[in-house]
């Protein structure tokens, strides 16, 4: 299942990547938001980890998430290595002088056949809805 | 009367003999994996579940996460709590539930084992925990998961301290996992412990209780040996913090029953209508 959301910010995209580059922006700027713990030591780079649970329904779900792209001010994507196999993924793109597209998506995949199918679609009302919501959250941190 | 007691210890032994003893490789994080999507909907949109608090839990190591007992035989709170403590911390945490002898050996119920449920007793608990494992125990167990649904909000672990003595010995902390909402899936009339010591049931099954009730699909259900189809009561677990085992053991448990109670009052005054929460 795949869900993804755009949202146009009056920013460049370098003022975009001081939050999306900074995980630890990641607990104001995400909804619903149960767990958000930092794995590895360091600053955020390819290799980096991090506990991120979303609670989606009635429980938290998510996992230990690895950063597999970290191109400043340009794509950070993840994949998820433990819970619900998960990739995700922010893009900046210019969307004219001073303005910014980004686009936040989420491809995830339960386990267990058919019902982990219907789970997934279920779900993805909700995760769609949190996409939307951080982005604006993004827009508010990015534009004020 | 010795005939009758040769026989009732007969039959004891026959289902004692038939208890396996824990065997921790049966749980099986793929099979649990598999499963959490079926039951992330059942939760979700049947029982509309809330969990809170998981992150109380110890990160890491063994801990002795003690419950109050909800639904009779089909605990939709024990379910519910498997599935946000697997989805919380991953399959591949350890974690155990002591489940009574007849869950334990029941035909139907062996793809328990592989959610890592295993046979209450004292042994069983002391290898999970030993082995770094979170347990998940039921201190009231079957006298407190068919109280009536009137005192559905009371905590009654019935004096049973063996929990406490447990942790002391493997030096683990308590978390006590507070609920409500289980003992809404059915309208429980009674326990009717006469009528267990009357048929012997607390000597041969270790059943202290022979409850009645009114529920789906039976109507007038007696001892709920079957099940049920419980209503969709509204779900809310609630973890609360963490007690060490520092004190005697009386003082400990009274710990952890205020601790449980203040829990399920917390989650009970939120509710405005049972069922619907």
């Amino acid at each position: 299942m795949r869900v993804e959301r755009r949202i146009i910010v009056n920013a460049d995209r370098d003022t975009v990547w001081k939050v999306l580059g900074s995980p630890d922006c990641y607990p104001s700027l995400l909804p619903h938001l149960e767990r958000w713990e930092t794995i590895t030591e360091g600053p955020p780079r390819v290799g980096s980890r991090y506990a991120v649970l979303w609670k989606i329904g009635s429980i938290p779900v998510g996992g230990i998430a690895e950063v597999v792209e970290f191109e400043k001010a340009r794509d950070l994507a993840w994949i998820n290595i433990t819970g619900v196999t998960q990739r995700g993924r922010f893009r900046l793109r210019d969307a004219g002088p001073g303005r910014t597209i980004v686009t936040f998506r989420l491809a995830y995949h339960s386990d267990g056949g058919l019902l982990g199918l219907i789970a997934d679609r279920i779900a993805a009302r909700q995760v769609g809805r949190s996409l939307s919501e951080s982005l604006k959250n993004l827009q508010r941190l990015v534009e004020s | 009367m010795t005939g009758v007691a040769d026989i009732l210890e007969w039959a004891r032994q026959q289902v004692i003999a038939r208890v396996p003893k824990a065997d921790l490789d049966q749980r099986d994080p793929d099979y649990i994996r598999d499963q959490l999507p079926g039951l992330w909907m059942l939760a979700s949109l049947y029982f509309r579940a809330d969990v809170r608090g998981l992150h109380r839990i110890p990160a890491e190591g063994p801990v002795l996460l003690v419950g109050n007992h909800s639904g009779g035989n089909v605990p939709a709170d024990t379910f519910v709590f498997t599935l946000a403590f697997c989805s919380y911390f991953g399959v591949e945490r350890p974690f155990y539930q002591l489940a009574h002898n007849l869950v334990a050996i029941y035909p139907l119920l062996r793809g328990l084992r592989k959610f890592g449920t295993v046979a209450a007793s004292r042994d069983n608990a002391r290898l999970a925990l030993e082995s770094g494992a979170a347990v998940l125990v039921y201190p009231g167990g079957d006298y407190e998961v068919y109280r009536p649904s009137w005192q559905r909000h009371v905590v009654e672990l019935g004096g049973r301290k063996g929990f406490v003595r447990l942790a002391r010995e493997t030096a683990v902390p308590i978390v006590p996992v507070a609920s409500v909402g289980g003992q809404e899936t059915a309208l429980f009339l009674g326990r009717e412990q006469w009528l267990a010591r009357l048929l012997m049931l607390d000597k041969v099954l270790r059943l202290k209780s022979v409850p009645i009730s009114v529920a789906l699909p039976w109507g007038l259900n007696i001892t709920d040996w079957l099940g049920h189809i419980p209503l969709p009561a509204k779900i809310v677990i609630e973890v609360q913090e963490p007690i060490e085992v520092d004190h005697d053991d009386q003082a400990v448990y009274d710990k952890v029953v205020a601790s449980l109670q203040t829990g399920v009052d917390r989650l009970a005054a939120e509710r405005r209508f049972p069922v619907i929460g």
